[in-house]
């Protein structure tokens, strides 16, 4: 059996039969029939969950003639993921605001719950992220063929017709290497965070370790403000028009 | 002068006395992680050469320009992560190769 957070041991429990049979109908078999939901699919489940449930007390809460606190903070975000579109994509902004906020909202609970007892970050594996990130290129590539059509192939052919070829091969691996940065960087900052406050852990138990979780605060800010702003650079180079 | 340069030739001449006669043995855990150390020191430190770059640069708007401090502030913390990550992509690939 490998090792489990108490929160995997009991969807696990509760599920493993269910999610086997499943996994098994699609040829797929998991290590452990016992146990085929992972640490990092449980704790995304549970990161889902907390917001489903958090967004539904903002709802419950909204009110014109008396906001509260949630209201306000939801409303700062909410301007604050404007202002990013906006200014990154343009004057067709608000179609592409939904993806941005849930992506950002959802990759920053998934960074700082690893800092949580008992808890650990499904960003500090290189799956999560790069789930992200392919769904940023599908996303950003989906809306740049609705908006230009078969055109938007032009964007990858460069200034020069007969440089073409050449032009194209270099923008299809440089919009994979998109790929690989979004996640690498992710994954890397969020794992050597993991890896800083657990060497300093050994070194000295009590104390220090709290310093290292608060830069990793910092840094799993830092780090979904900028895969959200590359996420708005590329849905905006996507779309764009050239007048 | 020449008398400094001199004795400190000798001194390092004479350091193979210092060798084990049983022959030096690889240093343990092979010579892997050796080379990712040698590696990764000169990431970080051509890595704290830029971020210092981009630190004095913003110490020098801040200062000519107390009034843009947020606009600064933003700039700062990104230059410096995107700088952070280029290490973070080398050591990523070091500890999943050379362990």
């Amino acid at each position: 059996m490998p090792e489990q957070l108490p929160f995997t041991a009991l969807l696990n429990r509760a599920f493993a039969g269910p999610v086997t049979a499943a996994l098994n109908a699609l040829h797929l078999y998991p290590k452990y029939p016992a146990a085929p939901i992972s640490n990092p699919v449980a704790m995304q489940i549970l990161v889902v969950l907390l917001l489903v449930v958090a967004f539904m007390l903002l709802r419950l809460r909204l009110s014109v003639d008396h906001p509260g606190g949630m209201q306000h903070m939801a409303e700062s975000t909410h301007e604050f993921f404007s202002g990013m579109g906006r200014e990154l994509i343009g004057h067709d902004y608000e179609r592409f605001l939904p993806y941005i906020t849930a992506l950002g909202i959802y990759i920053l609970a998934c960074c700082l719950i690893g800092l949580v007892p008992a808890f650990e970050s499904p960003t500090a594996t290189p799956a999560v992220p790069l789930g992200c990130a392919i769904a940023t290129f599908v996303y950003y590539n989906f809306h740049g063929v609705k908006h230009h059509g078969a055109g938007y192939a032009k964007q990858f052919m460069g200034p020069v017709l007969f440089l073409a070829p050449l032009v194209f091969l270099i923008e299809v691996v440089s919009h994979l290497a998109r790929v690989l940065s979004l996640t690498v960087r992710l994954f890397a900052n969020m794992f050597a965070g993991e890896m800083v406050t657990l060497a300093f852990f050994s070194l000295i138990p009590l104390g220090v370790p709290v310093i290292f979780m608060g830069l990793h605060i910092g840094v799993a800010l830092i780090q979904t403000y900028i895969f959200v702003l590359l996420t708005c650079v590329y849905l905006g180079a996507a779309v764009s028009h050239e007048h | 002068m020449r008398k400094l340069l001199f004795m400190l030739t000798t001194l390092l001449l004479a350091a193979p006395a210092f060798a084990q006669p049983g022959g030096a043995a690889a240093p343990a855990g092979g010579w892997n992680w050796s080379f990712a150390a040698l590696g990764l020191g000169f990431a970080v430190g051509l890595a704290a050469l830029g971020q210092s770059k981009v630190a004095a640069a913003v110490a020098e708007g801040m200062a000519r320009n107390p009034s843009a401090r947020p606009g600064i502030q933003l700039a700062l913390f990104l230059g410096l992560a995107f700088i952070e990550s280029l290490v973070l992509f080398i050591w990523v690939m070091i500890f999943l190769r050379a362990s």
